[in-house]
């Protein structure tokens, strides 16, 4: 990682204001505090960039645009595929009723999911303007794979085979307001119907 | 009797060689590596002789039942067909119904199993209480043929606890803890 300006010339410049005579008619002390040479820490992943969206004024007669809280938890010591099935259940659910679901699951992934969570709702609370923390729910909650590292596994008579230890990220979205009723699940007649209509939209070509 | 050829002209004689070359590896049957394409089979390490494999003549019973039968994909499993049996309803992780408030603390517990709250504080007290045992005991095999009564700060004795041991614990005597 480069730094933004070279270390030579920060090392001049700084010894060049650090003369004594200088200090001694001045008066002031120059605080190094406020300059900071390092580059951004870590690079910011697309989930976390979308807290920063900032919307325009909402116009008096608009419905009001509930709160979004996105957040994340990068590099979890878990399989993508096993924590795939957590973030399945808890989707759609309030926050409440999904915090009892993962604190009575046995999988390891539930801990950490239920610690992001209720990360997530501190933020929501203190940051974002939500009013109730209970008044929240999970809109998406997604897995993705992590980095992968290889390492091997010793078996008898000198054989050996190589292991992958896998490693996931969590993403999780919350908005504010009760969870959206559950979708009806689509009976044989609608699916008749739907045929009907499509076989309708047919149209003839070069037709008159 | 020998065979005597009369010398015949250099292209006939090669092909005469190379004829001679076959007929030797015909009768000598020789398992040579540099071999073409051949059939290849899911079996363990020694195959059958060609000569008893012949002589069997049914092909898989006998003394090499299952040699040549051993059960392997034939195709790749697409990603379609593992998303089906994955996502399959019976795999996915099932909603649990059976959570309730714990009336004593408030934190949610299972129907059937105790609160792990209020377990874990009385696991704590206990913990106590046996560390003021070991104190008045100091050390193991040492424990009387007597009952024990913990009192909390401020209490006597009842006339009940005559010939008991009685433990000691300094502060206040927890709500859920009665005293007889």
């Amino acid at each position: 990682s480069s730094p933004r300006f070279s270390l030579a010339g920060w090392a001049r410049g700084l010894l060049g204001w650090a003369r004594p005579e200088r200090l001694l008619t001045s008066g002031r002390v120059f605080p190094l505090s406020c300059i900071h040479t390092s580059a951004p820490l870590e690079k910011l992943g697309k989930w976390e960039k979308k807290n920063r969206i900032v919307y325009p004024p909402q116009l008096p007669g608009e419905p009001r645009r509930p709160a979004e809280i996105y957040h994340c938890r990068r590099e979890i010591k878990y399989s993508k595929d096993k924590m795939w099935y957590l973030a399945k259940l808890i989707k759609g659910m309030s926050i409440d009723q999904a915090l009892a679901q993962l604190e009575f699951s046995d999988k390891k992934g539930a801990k950490v999911i239920k610690e992001v969570l209720l990360e997530a709702q501190e933020m929501a609370v203190r940051k974002h303007n939500v009013e109730f923390k209970s008044n929240l729910h999970i809109a998406e909650s997604l897995t993705g794979r992590g980095q992968y590292v290889k390492q091997i596994r010793y078996h008898g008579k000198g054989m050996f085979g190589i292991m992958r230890l896998s490693r996931c990220h969590y993403f999780v979205k919350l908005v504010e307001g009760p969870p959206p009723p559950p979708e009806p699940p689509k009976t044989g007649f609608d699916q008749a119907k739907e045929y009907v209509q499509e076989l309708r939209n047919r149209t003839i070509t070069h037709s008159l | 009797a020998l065979l005597v050829f009369p010398s015949p002209l250099p292209p006939l004689r090669a092909l005469l060689r190379r004829c001679w070359g076959r007929l030797e590896r015909g009768l000598l049957p020789r398992w040579d590596l540099p071999w073409g394409p051949a059939l290849a089979v899911q079996a363990p390490g020694a195959l059958p002789e060609a000569a008893e494999g012949a002589g069997e003549g049914g092909g898989e019973p006998g003394a090499w039942e299952g040699v040549l039968w051993m059960a392997a994909p034939k195709k790749r499993r697409t990603i379609e067909v593992n998303r089906c049996r994955r996502r399959d309803p019976r795999k996915l992780i099932k909603v649990k119904r059976n959570i309730d408030v714990c009336p004593e603390c408030g934190h949610l517990k299972l129907k059937h199993v105790l609160c792990g709250y209020c377990y874990a504080k009385v696991k704590a007290e206990t913990r106590q209480i046996r560390h003021e045992i070991q104190k008045q005991e100091g050390g193991p095999f040492k424990a009387p043929t007597v009952e024990t009564v913990v009192l909390y700060d401020g209490e006597q004795p009842s006339e009940k606890d005559e010939g008991k041991r009685i433990i000691e614990r300094a502060r206040k005597r927890p709500s859920w803890f009665a005293q007889n």
